[in-house]
């Protein structure tokens, strides 16, 4: 049944490799936010700090999208 | 290029929803060269890397060049500018020694920022960090510094450290630092240069595929080949191209300081490393 399937199965690599940094960005951009209204005094620390997050996050997505070339 | 040229030719708005060429890469090779300098061949990329690098040297020496009583509009921007740069990041992450490596960040933050740019800039609308060239070498330099720098500050303690990691059980350690040794020297400078990269890449593809796509529609139901009705689908077409592009605007001064940021995260674990 495989065999059959045809066009880019790289797209649905793709697709799953961005569920788990979809997510992660998710949780980190809402508690940064949690932690932005509860103390608006460590606003500027908050967001380098969610930045950084998602940036480290986001690296497996990002993964996903050159695998999906070289595929 | 050309074949973005020839599949906007070729174009059946009966059969797709979107145009593309049949290999979408090849809408960010430029392969004509416009001008040959000792032999080297000359392409639009190449000009604008030139162009970036020059804007950068030209926006940072008119803002600076005379540090004005009452400064205009203008020299307050380039400040802020480069003050977030030198406090935010520099200083912010590296800490007091972070001043060293602040016109290495600065430079990095202003080409990178003017090459993403040109993404969303009338009648350029390329990318130059959408050619991994560019960001593989921008990380590369940034790997470079901090490989460098810790063994300068450090000495060999600054690789034992990564390899031998104290604080981890000795059964675990032979694999703990092989992981950590894979992730500092190849993974990092890898997923710094593809962050920016894919970022530019998703961002160009989708601007010029939907932007084509409006525009075809639109001269189609001009010149009556389409009814109307396809010619409202190009309008909501063109309508999510303005909507991304706003979009692409906040991309690209976040990737710019994403890499800057990064790079002053590398820097710092090499300056202050802790044993």
């Amino acid at each position: 049944m495989v065999s059959e399937l045809s066009g880019a199965i790289a797209l649905v690599g793709y697709g799953l490799a961005a569920i788990g940094p979809g997510v992660g960005i998710g949780l980190i951009a809402g508690n940064a936010v949690q932690a932005m209204a509860r103390q608006p005094e460590a606003a500027g620390m908050v967001r380098t700090t969610m930045f950084l997050g998602i940036a480290f996050t986001e690296a497996l997505a990002l993964i996903g999208f050159v695998l999906f070339f070289l595929a | 290029m050309d074949e973005l040229i020839l599949a906007i030719k070729e174009c059946d708005l009966s059969e797709n929803a979107v145009c593309a060429p049949e290999n979408v890469t090849e809408i960010f090779e430029y392969r004509d060269a416009i001008v040959k300098i000792l032999g080297f061949p000359i392409s639009r990329t190449v000009l604008l890397i030139f162009f970036a690098g020059f804007l950068a040297i030209l926006l940072l020496w008119t803002g600076l060049r005379r540090k004005a009583a009452r400064p205009s509009k203008y020299q307050l921007g380039i400040e802020n500018l480069v003050g977030f740069v030198r406090d935010e990041i520099a200083i912010g992450i590296i800490g007091p020694l972070g001043i060293k490596y602040f016109p290495y960040l600065m430079s990095l933050f202003i080409f990178i920022l003017i090459g993403n740019a040109f993404e969303v800039t009338p009648f350029i609308n390329f990318p130059i960090t959408s050619r991994m060239a560019i960001p593989m070498f921008l990380a590369l330099l940034t790997w470079v510094i901090f490989v460098v720098v810790g063994f300068k500050r450090n000495g060999i303690s600054y690789l034992t450290g990564i390899i031998w990691p104290p604080g981890v059980p000795v059964l675990l350690k032979p694999l703990v630092g092989f992981i950590e040794f894979v992730s500092t020297f190849v993974v990092r400078p890898f997923s710094l240069a593809v962050r920016l990269f894919a970022n530019l890449v998703a961002g160009h593809t989708m601007l010029s595929l939907l932007l084509t796509t409006a525009f075809i529609s639109f001269s189609a139901f001009f010149a009556g080949e389409i009814s109307a009705v396809k010619g409202l689908f190009g309008f909501a077409w063109w309508a999510l191209a303005l909507a991304i592009f706003l979009f692409e605007v906040v991309v690209v001064m976040l990737q710019a300081y994403i890499f800057t940021l990064l790079s002053a995260v590398y820097i710092d674990t090499s300056v202050n490393a802790e044993h």
